[in-house]
């Protein structure tokens, strides 16, 4: 009985602990980004292109956030990956998405897509 | 037992965020940004005054998520640090107290985070890394500061020593909800974004966007050391 009084105080610490500051309303889902992304800008290789190539499509497709949208940027970061990787049609169009989701975007983004058409 | 237990409980709950001993509210430290309410936000190149080179390229990707989460659209870092790069704007110290609107012309930007880098240092015997940094928020249209605030947060690295029992739990679950790729140069300057934006009044596409002005503003010079 004391056992189980003790685990459940512990188990109930823990959750205060971890959700008192912590808020559990994220607006985004994030998974790893923040980590692959920087790794791969520091050290861009084909193998790492992969991983950042992959998370961007799990941080796009899904979405727990209380937005239950993507991220600003992510559209565009994304867009412009696959353009410097040679999918630049593709790439254009992720970019033209982020203008659609975020319309504050649009100078700058409609910038860098008129320089990718050039 | 039980009682102690409970006691111990309900401390912890208290604690566990820190008091926020003052009586300003947000609207009364901030106004600008309720005036302005800024949606777009682009973030600036830190200003390193510290002999740690790498400092800057460390912190200045780390902004982006926490300001994203705040509720506002910020300007993707990596495609904005190119831009910055082209146009030979990549030192911030030009615009720090400069005109701005040239941000809003090229990037349609309301306001310009500004970082400026003051310590950055570790203490190899207890295996802390201190970093100290200032942070201001300019508006594009008027120039004014609508937010400043600054953080000297210590991170704790010797804690995975076999602290045992629940603490040890607590410390191996935080450390592992961060990543291994990431160095503890990466999480100090993290660590340091939430403690000092916490106060940063909630954005557009926040859920609490103009209901915050009455909350307790914490101290302007944010001290802490994390685990």
């Amino acid at each position: 009985m004391m056992r189980k009084i003790l685990l459940l105080s512990v188990l109930a610490f823990i959750a205060f602990s971890t959700t008192s500051c912590v808020s559990t309303n994220q607006l985004y889902s994030w998974y790893n980004y923040e980590d692959v992304v920087y790794t791969y800008n520091k050290k861009p290789s084909d193998k790492q292109l992969a991983k950042v190539i992959e998370q961007y499509r799990t941080v796009i497709e899904k979405q727990h956030g209380t937005r239950a949208t993507v991220p600003p940027g992510l559209y565009a970061e994304y867009g412009f990956l696959l353009c410097k990787t040679g999918k630049k049609e593709e790439g254009i169009r992720y970019m033209k998405q982020e203008i659609a989701l975020y319309p504050e975007s649009e100078i700058y983004i409609s910038r860098i897509i008129k320089q990718l058409e050039k | 037992m039980k009682n102690i237990i409970t006691i111990l409980a309900v401390a912890a709950m208290f604690v566990s965020c820190g008091s926020t001993a003052s009586f300003t509210t947000l609207a009364d430290k901030y106004p600008g940004m309720y005036e302005e309410q800024p949606v777009s936000i682009v973030i600036m190149p830190p200003i390193n005054q510290t002999n740690h080179a790498e400092a800057k390229d460390y912190f200045y990707t780390t902004l982006y998520t926490p300001l994203c989460e705040k509720g506002y659209y910020v300007y993707s870092p990596y495609l904005t640090m190119e831009l910055f790069q082209q146009e030979s704007a990549y030192d911030s110290e030009l615009f720090i107290e400069g005109d701005l609107s040239k941000f809003r012309e090229v990037l349609g930007a309301d306001a310009a985070m500004f970082t400026v880098i003051k310590d950055w240092r570790r203490n190899n015997i207890g295996g802390a890394l201190t970093v100290d940094i200032q942070y201001l928020l300019r508006s594009t249209k008027t120039g004014q500061t609508l937010y400043s605030r600054e953080g000297t947060i210590t991170v704790d690295t010797s804690i995975n020593t076999g602290a045992g029992g629940w603490i040890g739990m607590l410390a191996d679950m935080a450390a592992t909800a961060v990543s291994t790729a990431a160095t503890d140069k990466v999480v100090a300057g993290r660590r340091c974004n939430v403690y000092v934006l916490s106060d940063l009044p909630a954005g557009k596409y926040s859920g609490l966007f103009g209901k915050d002005q009455k909350k307790a503003a914490g101290k302007e010079h944010v001290t802490a050391t994390v685990r």
